[in-house]
């Protein structure tokens, strides 16, 4: 696999935006369903199932553009997409959630394990071993 | 690394690793050693938990404390992804850390000779969560001046614990790191693996 740094250039860094203003000022997500490594990936079928009013309270930011642009060619974290907006993850957080409101994309949680005693999967450890065993 | 234009499989799952420990003990560093991509950063606030969302409203963002994440990513295939997060290891930081471990597979504690006690309060927490962990001694500029079983009894570290040392900057040293702690986790698994 390759390495990062082979391929290094710099990003021009974004200017910085009063995170709340992009969120029309809402603080809350409304959804404590996300979560760092919740994997967002794109709804192909662009039918949107949110209500017209939904829609339009909701009506896209750039922002909201850039993460649907994130999830096109694969799932991507939570986590990724905060570090590509440069925004706190509870602000991401918001935005993603209007775009699984509106049925833009759709998320999937991790797995809920490495609590009390709760153990990974085999076939998920035996994944991850031969992965690293690959770098 | 080339990336297909087709849907992305519906069943793609993401898995991840915590690498903790006091500030300024390789932490980032060994996540990008591994990582494909250049360490990730991104922020959470601070004051989300301690003061309430809903008071968050009118304070001036220059004001509002954030608490600064690393992470890095490994694709192992289509299906799954497996995440490095280099998580701050102060209490302070601990409002963040039900979000860091859920789905995580366990985690590093990175631990510096020099000053040990840094480590303690992320093996405090792993052990307190029953999270299952590693300890990787950061062996800066290559010094290797205390024993491992000395190191042990410092941490006051469960004999179950692997306990390994490694250069935080080597690829190889942070797979070998990632690897004995899935090692560690298959290890706690009752039912012996099937033969194939
Ligand atoms: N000589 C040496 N320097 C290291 C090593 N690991 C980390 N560093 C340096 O120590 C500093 C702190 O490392 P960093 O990864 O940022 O620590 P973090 O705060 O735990 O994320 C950086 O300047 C690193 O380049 C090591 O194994 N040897
Ligand atoms: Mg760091």
């Amino acid at each position: 696999m390759r390495h990062w740094t082979e391929e290094l250039d710099d990003d021009a860094d974004e200017p910085l935006v009063r995170p709340y203003t992009i969120t029309g000022g809402r603080t809350t997500a409304g959804r404590d369903d996300l979560t760092l490594i919740t994997l967002i990936s794109l709804v192909t079928a662009q039918t949107p199932s949110g209500t017209d009013a939904t829609a339009e309270r909701h009506a896209l930011q750039p922002e909201h553009r850039t993460v649907l642009r994130l999830c096109a060619r694969r799932p991507v974290a939570v986590a990724e997409i905060a570090a590509e907006l440069d925004l706190p993850v509870s602000v991401t957080k918001i935005l993603i959630g209007d775009l699984i409101e509106t049925g833009r994309v759709r998320a999937r949680p991790p797995l809920a394990f490495a609590q009390n005693g709760a153990l990974p999967d085999m076939t998920i450890l035996e994944a991850v071993r031969n992965g690293l065993r690959e770098l | 690394m080339g990336f297909a234009n087709s849907d992305p499989a519906p069943t793609a799952q993401a898995v991840k690793i915590l690498v903790a420990g006091g500030f300024g003990v390789g932490k980032t560093t060994l996540v990008g050693a591994v990582s494909e991509v250049a360490p990730l950063h991104t922020e959470e606030y601070l004051t989300r938990a301690s003061v309430g969302v809903d008071d968050l409203v009118g304070i001036d963002a220059k004001t509002t404390t954030t608490v600064a994440l690393d992470f890095g990513r490994i694709t192992i295939s289509d299906e799954l992804v497996l995440y490095l997060f280099g998580t701050p290891g102060q209490e302070r930081f601990w409002f963040m850390w039900n979000d860091l471990v859920r789905g995580a597979l366990g985690a590093v504690v990175l631990a510096d000779t020099r000053r040990l006690e840094t480590s303690f309060a992320s093996i405090d927490f792993f052990e307190s969560r029953g999270i299952p962990f590693v300890v990787a001694v950061n062996c800066f500029h290559n010094i290797r001046d205390r024993a491992p079983q000395e190191i042990r009894t410092a941490l006051d570290l469960d004999p179950q614990v692997p306990l390994v040392m490694c250069d935080a900057r080597e690829r190889s040293d942070g797979r070998d790191v990632l690897l004995t702690l899935i090692e560690h986790l298959m290890a706690r698994h009752p039912a012996p693996q099937p033969a194939v």
